[in-house]
């Protein structure tokens, strides 16, 4: 669990917005490299390989690499930066933040916040991103020095224990899937798989998939999982719209992902006694096994979601034994399939 | 120069009003050496006396408070989640999204509804107080019990750090005034001064009223930070005052009309010196001058400010030169006020 805590906290403090993923990357990149070639390929996926590159059966794992953010538009002529967002931010959480800029080197911001005696209204609205600005404390020469149109800005989360085994940071949407991943490979990694394994850590998920969707289209596998994370108990979200934190990664049952996959990984979770749980959409899942599933002549495809309390905020908590868990099941659907 | 250092040392210390025992510790050990004479008083001022090479011909006391604005534990839940009440002015679209550290040391997150499950007009609107809690991991109430406890006050997490020129860091109100009176404490004055650190300025000037009774000064100088509202988007006529223009001179704020004699007293030195100083341009906010002007007989009061963005949020902002220059403009009004008879 320790060695499992260190890898999650390596995989958040690594910055790496949609489109922009080389800093995570590469730290997926390390922890796979001794058990498997990596490659990373034009559209910023890192694809990895295990196994028998001969047999008939080719699974492939993807998590996504990416992370929310946002993407500086302009620079005014007081030096504040103008963002838009990259992804789905939540605004409600960016006034008085404090965020890094990566510019030409890493910079601190704080998201402008106006001063209560000058808010108008009851202080009840949050302006829409495109009315925000970011502080660098900097004139616009000093500015326009160190920051070009086009950087990203991630709004300050490093990753903190909390109790139980449950850990916050930004970025856990979704590298806590990246950190099952690599877990699973670690637990496959003395067996003789008599499968193909792909890995596949995708790019621009919260852009639209477009990672998912090319690197599934190279690597056409015979069957994949996707691995993300959804809704986790939390005040004000009801029961029936989210699973519990820390009862086990939630197998997908939706019509556009595969039944007999879906009874197959459910079984294995009973057999092994792994802690499951059962997450039922009624249609698109909103994650990359949407578009993995219509690659090419179409894959047959899975999904498991790791529970996750306030996605798309700075404060993303999961429980380290959801990660541990979708690990296991994976690898034993991988391995004794 | 003023000292940076001292200033990390105290904003990294955490004092939300009523709990201002780290900063008061803090302060005592920087100050003993150089004080003559320490008091601790029933509300937890530390009153500090020292002898200049004259003696004084107005007493002037110092003041600056120890304590921040923050929040604090005023329910435990059945699974273990944390409601809180605010200390002090913190505006709630602040804190959404935030990392927090409870009591003695419990990381805990401030969460919201994920944006996925929001409807209509939700995004834009800020999550009311009530409805906002603390997640410290625990799986209920008993485990949650075991770690924190009701009236565990809540810190919002931030990193001092200066860069290009510009401090960041948690509680600059009023730690950057503590930091200038230390220092004060710390060299040879001109004259005796008494320098007091207050507690719950934010909770409604009550160190200060007390510390001022105690102390019976003439005059009072307040050593403060007020609200700079020179961001994007806000008109300039509306910025009150603005980063790295010098020291911040209040004519009148919601609690205090100042002493006119030293408010121009402070603006004239500052000329005389060759410091850069403005004047604050509104007639908004509040602090300990409120309580000690008009305590007893009254009090002549001069409050001299630094520059701060974002005051009560998680970090707030001032420019390096503001801290160096306010320092030097305190430091010669103080002995201009101590030197001089009060009318």
């Amino acid at each position: 669990m320790e060695q499992l805590k260190e890898l999650l906290f390596a995989l958040c403090t690594a910055a790496g917005t949609s489109g922009d993923e080389v800093c995570a990357a590469q730290v997926v990149k390390k922890a796979l490299e001794p058990y498997c070639d990596v490659t990373i390929d034009h559209m910023g996926n890192v694809i990895a390989f295990m196994g028998d590159k001969q047999a008939q059966r080719q699974v492939m794992l993807d998590a996504h690499l990416d992370q929310i953010g946002m993407i500086v538009t302009q620079i005014d002529e007081d030096g504040f930066l103008h963002v838009a967002s990259c992804g789905g931010v939540d605004r409600r959480v960016l006034p008085g933040a404090s965020v890094t800029v990566y510019g030409k080197k890493q910079l601190t911001g704080i998201v402008c916040c106006l001063p209560p005696h000058l808010v108008e209204d009851d202080g009840s609205t949050i302006e829409p991103i495109d009315k925000m600005a970011i502080d660098i404390g900097m004139d616009k020469n000093e500015a326009e020095q160190m920051v070009a149109l086009g950087d990203r800005i991630i709004v300050n989360g490093a990753p903190r224990a909390l109790l139980q085994h449950r850990i916050a940071s930004a970025a856990m949407d979704d590298r806590a899937g990246c950190a099952a991943v690599i877990r699973c490979v670690q637990l496959l990694s003395d067996k003789r798989l008599t499968c193909g394994l792909t890995l596949l850590f995708s790019s621009r998920e919260e852009t639209g998939s477009q990672g998912a969707k090319t690197g599934a289209f190279r690597i056409f596998p015979t069957e994949a999982i996707a691995i993300d994370v959804t809704f986790a108990d939390q005040p004000g979200v009801p029961a029936h719209k989210c699973g519990n934190l820390g009862k086990g990664p939630m197998i997908g049952t939706s019509p556009v992902l595969d039944r007999e996959m879906k009874d197959r990984l459910l079984h294995i979770a009973k057999d092994e006694e792994l802690p499951y749980q059962i997450e039922v959409m009624g249609g698109a899942t909103g994650t990359n096994a949407d578009v993995i599933s219509t690659t090419q002549t179409g894959v047959r495809t899975a999904l498991i979601s790791i529970p996750l309390r306030y996605m798309h905020t700075p404060v993303e908590v999961i429980d380290l034994e959801d990660i541990e868990h979708t690990a296991r099941l994976m690898a034993s659907y991988i391995h004794h399939r | 120069m003023a000292n940076i250092q001292l200033l990390q040392q105290l904003c990294e210390r955490q004092g939300i009003s009523g709990n201002e025992e780290a900063v008061r510790d803090f302060i005592v050990t920087q100050v003993t050496p150089y004080a003559d004479r320490i008091t601790i008083d029933a509300m937890g001022n530390v009153i500090a006396e020292k002898k200049g090479a004259n003696r004084a011909k107005t007493k002037l006391m110092l003041n600056a408070h120890m304590d921040e604005v923050g929040l604090i534990v005023t329910h435990i839940d059945s699974d273990g989640y944390l409601k809180f009440a605010t200390v002090g002015g913190i505006d709630k679209r602040v804190l959404c999204g935030r990392s927090v550290t409870v009591g003695n040391g419990v990381p805990g997150v401030i969460g919201v509804k994920p944006i996925h499950l929001l409807k209509g007009d939700e995004k834009g609107k800020a999550v009311p107080i009530h409805d906002m809690y603390v997640d410290i991991g625990a799986a209920n109430r008993e485990e949650a019990e075991r770690t924190v406890h009701l009236g565990d006050p809540v810190c919002l997490d931030s990193v001092f750090h200066v860069q290009n020129g510009m401090i960041r860091g948690r509680a600059l109100d009023d730690r950057v005034g503590c930091a200038i009176l230390i220092d004060m404490l710390q060299s040879d004055l001109l004259y005796d001064m008494t320098f007091v650190f207050c507690v719950q300025e934010e909770v409604g000037t009550r160190g200060s009223r007390t510390a001022a009774y105690r102390v019976q000064p003439q005059a009072a100088l307040v050593v403060e930070t007020t609200t700079a509202a020179d961001i994007a988007g806000v008109p300039k006529e509306k910025h009150v005052c603005r980063l790295g223009k010098g020291a911040v001179i209040s004519f009148m704020d919601k609690g205090t009309i100042y002493d006119r004699d030293y408010y121009t007293l402070a603006l004239q030195t500052a000329k005389e010196l060759q410091l850069p100083c403005q004047v604050k341009q509104a007639v908004a906010g509040g602090n300990d001058a409120g309580a000690i002007h008009v305590t007893r007989g009254g009090v002549r009061t001069v409050a001299v400010s630094l520059a701060c963005r974002y005051l009560h949020a998680a970090m707030g902002q001032i420019a390096l030169d503001d801290f160096h220059s306010a320092e030097k403009l305190i430091m010669k009004l103080a002995e201009q006020i101590a030197g001089s008879q009060s009318g």
